[in-house]
């Protein structure tokens, strides 16, 4: 469905990430391991329109999609949740999610039926529907920001550290979650430091480091990495 | 107590300008993030499109008026494209150093054009009539209530259609605006055009009360800054509640101390109300 090959991006002179490959398939959670500044955001960066590769080629089923601004590639199937969530703060919760349906704008229908289903996956965002996205929780508004992303109705979901300032309990639920959207159809792309929890619940992985893959695998293969558990999973 | 009611109607008339100038100016801040010198030489340019247009073609004033919004709405987005876009990656030093060339060439050019004397704008409205007990000319009365429904139709617009909402949208955060699929190049030029719209009616509005001049926008601008400190930055209910603040202040104040003073009233304002609440007074609420 993705395919990443041979990319390297340039902020000035520095490096981001080099000649990294990597494939997702349909259907599949694939996670993205390392540690901060490893290269994990610039490759979602670039696989949203926001950086173009310096080198190299992103392909989305087949489709060439690097020179593309980022809303044509949200058009074209491909949602991010960034990091920092990128919330609208002053906008209620109900409008972060509509803005989130921007693309689908003209099918007020499909909009509604959507919200549905996404109130029904986190029925605490429409318990708050109507309070601004920036007086919610911290895990709240990583909810919001996958709300709001699943409301684009994607093919394949970038997923950036969300268990990131979170406590444990909620980081559980919220791999929960990304199962259960996973379970009903969306490809998923995840970007993790919580190497046990992304592990546990992905189909196969790669690890970065200074820009670089250094190993890929299944997860199996890198539950039983020796380097693997020791760097990233701690036992 | 009459001349109070005619002073508080003045207010509302020169308030509801000010919020007018003051809307396009907050709604650029949100795209650009800074204040956009320039827009006052909008506001100016508006005022003679509109001038020009009734005594060179003979137009109807409220014909003019829409003529010379549009005109000023696209010379907005024609700036936009032309200057800010281009300099989208680089620092807001250099927007505001692109802000006043454009706010200079503007002036100049309509120096150029229409000469540096103040011209005076007729309107079919100048007919004295009596509202509520009140003596007031029938362009005042046009004026509040052109600007209120300008304002009740923006409103309805950023708040209730998509198109809308993505000025507030990218406004708030940017790269959120692009991750949902916004199109931001869109949304600034759209912006533009209506910070232009506003401008130019404001203007126009106003002008057959005052006189129409290449500098007349410099102190309608530096009011409107206050107006968007003062709101808050990028606030839109700020900035028409900041208007009439200002309005109102002025017409009070030039009745009870002295109308040798009503441009500084605004100023003092600035300082007592940012003393007391430094980041504005609608810095944490937004739309």
């Amino acid at each position: 469905m993705l395919d990443l090959k041979n990319v390297s991006v340039k902020y000035g002179n520095f490096t981001a990430i080099k000649d990294i490959n990597i494939r997702v398939d349909k259907g599949e959670i694939v996670v993205l391991l390392g540690a901060n500044g490893a290269g994990k955001s610039t490759t979602f960066r670039t696989i949203s329109g926001l950086k173009t590769p310096f080198k190299g080629n992103v392909l989305l089923e087949d489709d060439l999609i690097d020179n593309k601004p980022p809303d044509k590639i949200v058009k074209q199937g491909i949602v991010q949740c960034a990091e920092d969530r990128k919330l609208f703060p002053e906008m209620s919760v109900q409008e972060n999610m509509m803005m989130g349906a921007y693309i689908h704008r003209k099918k007020k229908n499909k909009i509604k039926q959507t919200l549905k289903e996404v109130y029904k996956l986190f029925p605490v965002l429409y318990e708050k529907r109507k309070n601004p996205a920036g007086s919610l929780s911290g895990g709240q508004q990583q909810m919001l920001a996958i709300g709001r992303a699943l409301m684009s109705k994607p093919k394949l979901m970038l997923l950036d550290e969300p268990s990131i300032g979170l406590a444990p309990l909620i980081v559980e639920q919220m791999f929960e979650s990304i199962k259960q959207i996973n379970k009903e159809g969306t490809t998923i792309l995840l970007a993790e430091q919580n190497a046990h929890a992304a592990l546990s619940i992905a189909d196969k992985g790669y690890v970065y480091e200074n820009g670089n893959i250094v190993v890929e695998g299944s997860s199996k293969e890198l539950f039983a990495n020796e380097e693997v558990r020791k760097a990233y999973i701690g036992a | 107590m009459d001349v109070l009611l005619q002073q508080l109607f003045n207010g509302l008339t020169i308030g509801s300008v000010y919020s007018l100038v003051a809307l396009g100016l907050t709604l650029v801040y949100g795209i650009l993030h800074i204040p956009n010198f320039a827009h006052g030489a909008l506001y100016m340019v508006g005022a003679y499109i509109t001038y020009t247009i009734m005594t060179s073609l003979g137009l109807h004033y409220l014909l003019s008026i829409l003529t010379s919004i549009i005109a000023v709405g696209m010379i907005s987005v024609l700036m936009e494209r032309l200057v800010f876009h281009p300099l989208k990656d680089s620092t807001p030093i250099q927007h505001k150093v692109a802000a006043i060339g454009m706010l200079l060439f503007l002036e100049s050019f309509a120096q150029l054009i229409w000469g540096a004397d103040y011209q005076q704008m007729e309107t079919p409205f100048g007919q004295v009539i009596d509202f509520f007990g009140l003596t007031v000319t029938m362009q005042r009365l046009i004026i509040v209530i052109t600007a209120v429904v300008a304002m009740i139709l923006l409103y309805l617009f950023l708040k209730k259609t998509f198109t809308g909402a993505t000025i507030i949208a990218m406004a708030q955060n940017r790269e959120g605006a692009h991750l949902v699929g916004i199109n931001t190049n869109k949304v600034a030029m759209l912006t533009f055009f209506i910070s232009g719209v506003l401008a130019a009616l404001g203007a126009s509005l106003t002008s057959p009360i005052n006189l129409v001049f290449p500098s007349m926008g410099h102190l309608v601008i530096l009011k409107a800054f206050v107006i968007i400190i003062i709101g808050g930055m990028g606030s839109i209910p700020g900035a028409i509640l900041g208007g009439y603040i200002i309005g109102f202040s002025e017409s009070i104040g030039a009745t009870y101390i002295s109308s040798d003073y009503s441009d500084i009233i605004s100023f003092a304002l600035l300082v007592i109300i940012l003393t007391i609440k430094p980041q504005g007074i609608f810095s944490k609420g937004g739309v």
